[in-house]
C-alpha cells in the first residue's frame, strides 16, 4: 500500500450522516488493513476478522439447500479470511471501500467454492474426471476495475449513501428480490421459476428497484 | 461506438456473482470496452455491499480465528509483499479473460471450419450449460441462418457485422432470444471476431450440429462432426 496516498482526503466516509455502521466505521477499517498489509499486524487482522467474519458466515448460509451449510460457512470464512490476509496489499481505498472489497472477495469465493462443489458432484455421477474443469480464474472474469479517479470515490460514496439511505423504502416485493439476486446466489431466471413468476416481473421489479435507488436507468 | 449494452438483469446478476460463468465472460468483456457500464457495476457492487453489511451476525467461535492463523503461519512467505507489483500491462487486443482462456494466441486454438467463411472455437470456461466460443467470421463472410433453442450473447471483439435488425462493433453486447432466426455477416473490409454463449444443455442437439446439418450439403465438412461433442 502507497504510504504517500492521502487517505483522509479520500475517505471522509466517516462524515456521512445516517450512513451504516460498517460504513462510518469505514475510515478505520482503511487502517486496519494498512496495518495488516504493511506490518502483518495480527491485533489489525483480528479486528477485520471480528467484524467481517459473521457477515461472510450469514452470506455463505443464505445459499439454499447446501448440503452441509455449516462446513460451507466455515470453508467460505476460511478463504475469504486468508485472501483478506494476503491480499491486504492489493486493496487500494481509491477503489473500493473496505466493506465493499471485502464483499466482492466473499462474492468471488463463494463462486468458486459452489463451482468446486458442482464440479465435484459431476464428476461422482460420471465416475471420471472431466476436462471441464475451466482454466478461466473468475478474478478474471469478476475483475476489479483498476481506472480510478478521485471523482470515482466521491461518486461511490454518494451512492452509498443513497442506497442507505433509500433501501428502507423499497416496497417489501422489491426488496425482496434484491436479497435473492445479491445474497441467495440466484439469477433473474432463477428467482422467477422459484416464484412462479415470468421473468419479466423479476426483471421488472428489479429495475424499479434500482431506480428507486437512483443506481442505474436502462437505456 | 457501442450502441448495444446488456440490460439491468445482466449487470445485477453479474454484480451479485449469480450470472453463469459462462454469461459472465460476455459482460466483462463488454466491460472491457464500455467504460459507462463499468460506472454501473461499480455502483450494482456497492449495492451488494450495503446488503452483504446488513446481514444479521451469524456466530463465529474464537476457534475459526485460531485455525486460520495456523493456517497463514503454516504458510511459506515466498509471496509476501509481491501482490504490489502489478507487472506492466502486457499488450492485447483481447479482453483479460479472452487472452486468459486463449493464451492469447488465437492460431493455436483449435478451429472448426462452418462453411468457408466461419470458424469456430469452443472456450472452457466450466458451464456445462452452455456453450462459448470464439467465432471468426471472414470479412463479407456470412454465418449461416440459424435459430437457437437458447438465448444467445454475442459480444463483438474485432470488426462489424450486421443482421436483418442493425450494423454492430466492437463491444456491442448482442442477445438473441430463442426463436429469433438471424444470420450475421461480416463487413466486407475487416474480418470479425466475436465472442458468443449459447444457452443449452449439453445433451441437447448443438448449435455447431445444426449449422453444419445445414451446410454439409454445399460444402466439404472436415472430419469434425465426431469431435469433443
Amino acid at each position: 500500500m502507497n504510504p504517500s496516498r492521502n487517505r483522509t482526503m479520500e475517505f471522509d466516509v466517516d462524515q456521512l450522516d445516517g450512513a451504516g455502521a460498517s460504513d462510518v466505521r469505514s475510515g478505520h477499517w482503511v487502517d486496519c488493513l494498512s496495518r495488516v498489509a504493511i506490518q502483518r499486524d495480527r491485533t489489525a487482522f483480528r479486528e477485520v476478522f471480528d467484524h467481517f467474519a459473521p457477515m461472510v458466515k450469514s452470506f455463505a448460509y443464505k445459499v439454499p439447500s447446501l448440503e452441509q451449510p455449516d462446513q460451507f460457512a466455515e470453508d467460505l470464512l476460511q478463504e475469504t479470511m486468508l485472501k483478506v490476509w494476503t491480499k491486504a496489499a492489493s486493496f487500494d481505498p481509491k477503489l473500493a471501500s473496505p466493506s465493499t472489497w471485502i464483499f466482492t472477495i466473499a462474492r468471488n469465493m463463494r463462486i468458486d467454492l459452489l463451482r468446486k462443489q458442482a464440479r465435484h458432484v459431476v464428476n461422482m455421477v460420471s465416475m471420471h474426471a472431466e476436462d471441464e474443469d475451466g482454466e478461466v480464474d473468475l478474478e478474471d472474469i469478476w475483475f476489479e476495475d483498476e481506472n480510478s479517479d478521485v471523482f470515482n470515490v466521491l461518486a461511490q460514496q454518494r451512492s452509498r449513501r443513497q442506497i442507505h439511505d433509500s433501501l428502507k423504502t423499497l416496497p417489501p416485493e422489491q426488496a425482496y428480490v434484491l436479497e435473492k439476486v445479491y445474497m441467495e446466489d440466484k439469477s433473474h431466471s432463477e428467482v422467477a421459476a422459484e416464484l412462479s413468476l415470468p421473468l419479466g416481473t423479476v426483471k421488472s421489479r428489479v429495475r424499479l428497484a434500482l431506480s428507486k435507488l437512483k443506481l442505474i436507468v436502462d437505456r | 461506438m457501442i450502441r448495444y449494452h446488456p440490460d439491468a438483469r445482466f449487470l445485477t446478476d453479474y454484480a451479485a456473482g449469480s450470472l453463469p460463468t459462462s454469461q459472465a465472460l460476455c459482460v466483462a468483456t463488454h466491460l472491457h470496452y464500455c467504460a459507462s457500464c463499468r460506472v454501473k457495476i461499480r455502483d450494482l457492487t456497492e449495492l451488494g455491499a450495503e446488503l452483504f453489511s446488513r446481514q444479521p451476525a451469524a456466530a463465529v467461535e474464537g476457534a475459526e480465528f485460531d485455525r486460520l492463523m495456523q493456517r497463514i503461519d503454516s504458510q511459506p512467505a515466498a509471496a509476501e509483499g509481491s501482490a504490489t507489483i502489478r507487472p506492466i500491462n502486457v499488450v492485447s487486443i483481447l479482453p483479460r479473460a479472452v487472452h486468459k482462456l486463449t493464451n492469447g494466441n488465437l492460431n493455436e486454438l483449435h478451429w472448426r471450419r462452418i462453411g468457408r467463411n466461419v470458424r469456430l472455437s469452443r472456450l472452457n470456461v466450466g458451464d456445462r450449460q452452455r456453450e462459448t466460443s470464439l467465432l471468426f467470421i471472414k470479412a463479407g463472410g456470412s454465418v449461416p441462418e440459424h435459430k437457437h433453442k437458447g438465448d444467445e450473447i454475442t459480444v463483438i471483439l474485432r470488426g462489424s457485422f450486421s443482421d436483418r435488425e442493425d450494423k454492430y462493433a466492437v463491444g456491442d453486447f448482442i442477445v438473441r432470444t430463442r426463436r429469433e432466426t438471424h444470420r450475421p455477416v461480416a463487413s466486407q473490409d475487416q474480418d470479425c471476431l466475436c465472442l458468443t454463449t449459447l444457452d443449452e444443455p449439453i445433451e441437447m442437439s448443438n448449435w455447431l450440429l445444426r449449422l453444419g446439418l445445414s451446410v454439409i450439403n454445399r460444402f466439404s465438412w472436415p472430419q469434425a462432426q465426431h469431435q469433443a461433442y
